[in-house]
């Protein structure tokens, strides 16, 4: 196995983007009676960014390939804990503000502990309690940082 | 007024209780975000940017500063005990430190690197305070074109972090002027590549990205691999011999040197200099060959170096606002949240704050030295707690900081968008450094252009007419050739460790 495939996807990829910004780019103002408008650098940015994807396919595609690391691709028990951590992040951030902090780190607490290794459930309940109430006290009443109360007003 | 008076004046703000205070606090979490493997200074800084967010500019600095120079030396107590560098700058120590250690001699291992490293901080803040005004001085009479030109030095000087790949390096940095697009124009007050979405009218911040890529970036690798902490080394007396203090002597004077020197040039990166000095002190022993089995001169030079290297980097953030590192570039981040622009300017407006931050730096050099020998048993118990633990704290940190910057569950979403953009990262190779400074220098760089521009009618000539403007646009140009001759040599390691 070799990282000539991943290259050439990424190589794709980048192309793509800067295709979607030139365009964007070209929407905007090139130029104007005082010099360059808004959309100057983005377009050069990208026609550069697509140079360098030109570049990446052809060296993927004609250029001798590394080696493939052999951890590049995880086991399906990594994914599930990577999984774990992602879904953790994206509720995180859809019911952070309407449930407040305490409550909503108190459960991605809870879900990643018992997700990610194994612990005593004791061990689990301190650290949960202290990641969400102890961290929301410290930094709210001690730092003066606000944190979301959420609708019960914790 | 000359530079010991308004130095002696940074003293008098720097020791106010608040504030030495704050540099005591910012040196022990800065240690302890070190000590975490996978989060590093960069991640380190970023996710602690929230605790100083209710401070006054003074004292957020010197707490920031303080957990810079504090996780800089985090990183050597994870890479002598249990053989994980905690920021890639240390994976050096990991050679002859770990081995120190399994010899029963961590103690000295872990007592020459502060020392060493108080002594590199030290001169090199010395630098910082003797280079500071001639620097600013000379750099106040820059205008647009001189400033657009000394952005392009920045920015071509990232060809530098590149290690196996120039083009993988490459696209980093463009990728890091394209975000730095998104949001109001600089000059025309235009939105750019917002979509109608208010939250990105201010762009992407640096502390989202930057705790993104490197600190959810390394959570996702580590919840991956499943990483267990083994930890089994114990520590012994932290005394140095007679012989340790004789062979470290020399190590310790040239790693400053080098790291000093290296730190002015913005775009190295913390490794070259760690790694420089490892190769020195190797070519300068007489046993060569039992370099890799526990030599203490493997641990002096590169953790010197370091430090030295850090503090220097310094010099070019506060006198030119050229941020050398990622770390470096959050600390702009900071500043800039705080309303203080790096660069000359700083030194003429705002003395006051300046010169009390860089007071600070001593001090923090001091209290780091005096903090860490007695607090190394904290640091093996932080060590010992399992990973999975740690790794769930460290995201729950994480979240905090997201969100304080701006209270924003937004930040949040890009910080999982970054981390997973560093995830991806990492599995290709490609380097992250590059983009986190591209993505601060690029509106400057941006800005610096169309005023010129601006000044010329548009007229691009005016870049070449003046000559400080044209020699710094050779400079780049000079650096971009010969980065990428050097980018034809096979060189080894992996680009996403920069």
């Amino acid at each position: 196995m070799t990282m000539r495939r991943p290259y050439q996807i990424t190589g794709i990829v980048l192309l793509l983007l800067a295709g979607f910004v030139a365009v964007e780019s070209l929407r905007l103002r090139y130029y104007t009676s005082l010099g360059p408008g808004p959309g100057f650098f983005p377009f050069w940015l990208s026609v550069i960014l697509g140079g360098l994807a030109v570049v990446m396919l052809l060296q993927a595609g004609l250029g001798r390939p590394d080696p493939m690391p052999a951890d590049f691709f995880a086991s399906r028990g990594g994914y599930l804990r990577m999984g774990a951590v992602v879904a953790a992040m994206v509720a995180t951030t859809l019911v952070l503000e309407p449930l407040g902090f305490c409550l909503t780190m108190l459960a991605v607490y809870l879900f990643l502990l018992l997700t990610l290794g194994r612990q005593r459930a004791l061990v689990v309940a301190l650290v949960a309690l202290g990641g969400s109430f102890g961290v929301y006290h410290l930094f709210v009443r001690w730092l003066h940082v606000p944190l979301p109360r959420g609708l019960l007003s914790w | 007024m000359d530079t010991f008076g308004l130095l002696m004046g940074g003293f008098a703000t720097a020791l106010q209780p608040t504030n030495l205070l704050y540099a005591v606090v910012g040196c022990v979490l800065g240690t302890l975000v070190g000590v975490l493997p996978g989060v590093g200074p960069a991640a380190g800084t970023a996710i602690l940017i929230p605790i100083t967010v209710a401070l006054d500019p003074t004292g957020a600095i010197i707490m920031l500063a303080a957990i810079y120079y504090g996780a800089m030396y985090g990183g050597t107590i994870t890479s002598v005990l249990i053989n994980v560098p905690g920021e890639a700058a240390s994976a050096v120590t990991c050679l002859d430190g770990y081995q120190m250690a399994k010899r029963g001699r961590a103690g000295p291992a872990l007592a020459v690197a502060a020392i060493g490293s108080f002594i590199g901080g030290t001169v090199a803040t010395m630098g910082l305070v003797l280079l500071a005004l001639p620097l600013t001085r000379f750099a106040l009479r820059f205008g647009p074109p001189e400033f657009f030109g000394l952005m392009v030095v920045g920015l071509s000087l990232v060809t530098g972090l590149a290690g196996r790949s120039l083009v993988r390096a490459l696209v980093s940095a463009i990728l890091g002027l394209l975000l730095a697009q998104i949001g109001i124009d600089p000059v025309m007050g235009a939105p750019r590549f917002t979509f109608g979405q208010m939250e990105l009218l201010d762009g992407f911040g640096i502390v989202p990205v930057v705790m993104g890529l490197f600190g959810i970036g390394e959570i996702l690798m580590n919840a991956e691999a499943r990483a267990v902490q083994v930890f089994d080394t114990k520590v012994s007396s932290l005394v140095l011999t007679k012989q340790d203090i004789k062979d470290s002597a020399m190590p310790v004077a040239r790693g400053t040197g080098i790291g000093f020197f290296l730190g002015l040039i913005p775009g190295v990166g913390a490794i070259v200099p760690t790694f420089l000095s490892y190769a020195v002190e190797k070519k300068a022993s007489k046993t060569p060959e039992r370099f890799g089995t526990g030599m203490i001169e493997g641990v002096a030079g590169p953790e010197t170096a370091n430090n030295a290297y850090a503090n220097a980097a310094l010099i070019p953030l506060f006198t030119l606002g050229i941020p050398g590192s990622p770390t470096t570039a959050i600390l702009m981040g900071a500043l800039m949240m705080n309303g203080l622009v790096p660069g000359p300017g700083l030194f003429k407006e705002h003395p006051q704050f300046v010169w009390a931050v860089i007071a600070s730096f001593y001090i923090g050099n001091l209290i780091l030295l005096i903090l860490n020998l007695p607090f190394i048993p904290v640091w093996v118990a932080v060590l010992k707690i399992p990973y999975s633990i740690l790794l769930t704290l460290v995201l729950g940190f994480c979240v905090v900081g997201a969100y304080s910057l701006s209270n924003s569950v937004f930040d949040i979403g890009a910080m999982l968008a970054f981390g997973i953009l560093g995830y991806l990262f990492k599995k290709l190779d490609i380097p992250t450094a590059p983009l986190v400074l591209t993505l601060v220098l690029g509106p400057l760089m941006e800005r610096g252009l169309r005023q010129s521009l601006e000044m010329s009618r548009g007229d691009f000539s005016i870049f070449f007419s003046r000559p400080l403007s044209a020699m710094l646009l050779a400079i780049a140009a000079l650096v971009i050739v010969t980065s990428t001759f050097r980018a034809l040599a096979p060189v080894r390691g992996a680009d996403s460790q920069i």
